[in-house]
């Protein structure tokens, strides 16, 4: 299991390093190595590493094991084919993670990233939508099963087209130099993450590059199905392409517009729940 | 009948212990809650609480603010209290208990907030709890109209039934939304104000878990 782990760590901070990558070149600048992120990772956890004398120290560290644990877990879960509404609970729990990241070093920076942070709790919205879509398509949220349907019927990517749209918006919302970035914008110097550093700091780019190929390996799982490890990660490899296009070409949102933006997505998917609730 | 886990909801069965109708269960997602609320309490109790840096006006000094004892053991009580009560609602298979804990939860929410002295800060607290005492209505209310529609208020019993009316989910749902709403309240006022980690902290972890809780039994009743 440990190399499955490690593999999609790799995978995941190279997806981070090709996203910087298509958007400095969308945006006409030669842009960092694709590897950068991996070396970034590497160059953290060799650097010198202590605690701020203003942080709560169990918080400051507790955080940092925790992000790793839950995307650790959320990964393990993909492979066993569980529940997809844990993998939402442990999505759910990441927002505690940068939460309490940004409460625990005292930093007036980190903590208005952590307001953030708490503001855009709307983006988890769009995410419980598809989730209940799925669950009234395909009356199971094991992901196993939801893989059995789509061998039987094909892949659900049309037929739970709303939830597909919302799910992309959900991992939109996570993804670096995004519209909804707001949590670590540049005005807040890194956001929330901006006091961890060194080790804290390399174990983080860790989880974070696993969250990203634990949600794009999820979307494949859900909408396309069963296709075989190559083909999904080459689908995987397409979705991050798009989502880097969509970044570049689009200026991050201010707060309260990101909530909005986020907020009618998911009445719209819950208006088409409804719908096929009551008429299909 | 159709059990809880026939439902390929929440993954498979853990454990289960009846108490006759009334069954506290766990699941790998009930499970995995109640971990993680477990590992939030001992950060609560064995870590100390941030110093805010804060800027002084007039100038480009700065200085980390002092904690003050008495108010930090408060809070700390407080937030202990609000991990104890998040844990009965991950753990409890009857949704009466799960409305008290739900309620408990809102309770010591303002609890962690009300015990600095700011304010701003106790202003919040008001508000919130102001709506905390209102949304007990369709908590209370949601429980209510299951009891009185099916004649149960156990999981268990009503897992894939099918009898529980949407009306009562959605008041159920309202409800848990009304006591967990504090974090709007911390990206209000108190964050800036008061101590952060890891008091105030539990109270949007306590909020997220109820909100989580509440999904899967709605999804399963």
């Amino acid at each position: 299991m440990i190399e499955y782990i490690l593999a999609a760590i790799f995978a995941g901070l190279l997806l981070h390093g090709i996203h910087r990558k298509v958007i400095a070149r969308v945006q006409g600048r030669p842009g960092p190595p694709i590897w950068q992120e991996i070396l970034h990772t590497l160059k953290f956890l060799a650097k010198e590493t202590w605690i701020p004398k203003t942080a709560s120290q169990g918080v400051y560290v507790g955080v940092v094991a925790i992000s790793i644990g839950l995307w650790v877990a959320a990964f393990a879960l993909l492979m066993a084919g569980e529940s997809l509404l844990l993998l939402f609970a442990l999505y759910v729990l990441h927002k505690i993670v940068e939460h309490g990241i940004g409460l625990a070093s005292g930093s007036p920076y980190t903590k208005f990233g952590a307001i953030r942070s708490v503001v855009s709790a709307a983006s988890e919205l769009p995410l419980l939508s598809s989730v209940a879509l799925i669950y009234l398509i395909t009356g199971s949220l094991m992901l196993r099963d939801i893989e059995a349907y789509q061998v039987i019927n094909g892949p659900l990517l049309l037929p739970a087209l709303p939830a597909a749209i919302a799910l992309y918006m959900v991992i939109l919302s996570k993804i670096h130099y995004g519209p909804f970035s707001i949590v670590e914008a540049k005005e807040l110097v890194s956001g929330y993450w901006t006091e961890h550093f060194g080790v804290w700091r390399g174990v983080m780019n860790a989880a974070f590059g696993l969250k990203t190929f634990v949600l794009l390996y999820a979307f494949v799982m859900i909408f396309i199905g069963p296709v075989g490890v190559p083909v999904a990660l080459l689908l995987v490899f397409l979705l991050m392409i798009s989502l880097s296009f969509v970044c570049a070409a689009t200026p991050m949102l201010a707060p309260y517009d990101s909530v909005t933006v986020q907020t009618v997505t998911t009445a719209l998917v819950a208006c088409y729940i409804i719908y096929l609730g009551v008429f299909a | 009948m159709i059990q809880v886990f026939d439902l390929n909801v929440e993954g498979r069965e853990l454990f289960s212990l009846s108490f006759g109708d009334i069954v506290p269960y766990f699941s790998v997602y009930t499970g995995a809650l109640a971990a993680f609320v477990i590992i939030f309490i001992l950060i609560a109790i064995f870590s100390l609480p941030e110093r805010q840096m804060n800027i002084a006006f007039g100038g480009d000094a700065y200085y980390a603010k002092e904690v003050n004892v008495p108010d930090m053991r408060f809070s700390r009580f407080m937030a202990i209290a609000c991990g104890a009560a998040t844990l009965g609602a991950m753990v409890t298979g009857d949704i009466f208990n799960f409305t008290l804990f739900a309620v408990m939860v809102g309770i010591t929410n303002i609890g962690i907030v009300a015990a600095s002295g700011n304010k701003h800060v106790l202003n919040a607290a008001f508000q919130y709890g102001i709506v905390a005492m209102l949304a007990t209505v369709p908590l209370f209310g949601g429980a209510a109209l299951i009891l009185a529609t099916t004649g149960s208020l156990s999981i268990w019993v009503l897992a894939g039934a099918g009898v529980v009316p949407l009306l009562a989910k959605a008041l159920l749902v309202l409800g848990v939304m009304g006591e967990g709403i504090a974090p709007l309240y911390i990206g209000k006022a108190e964050i800036i104000r008061a101590q952060g980690a890891p008091y105030v902290l539990m109270i949007h972890f306590s909020s997220l878990l109820l909100f989580l809780r509440v999904i899967e039994i709605v999804l399963v009743i």
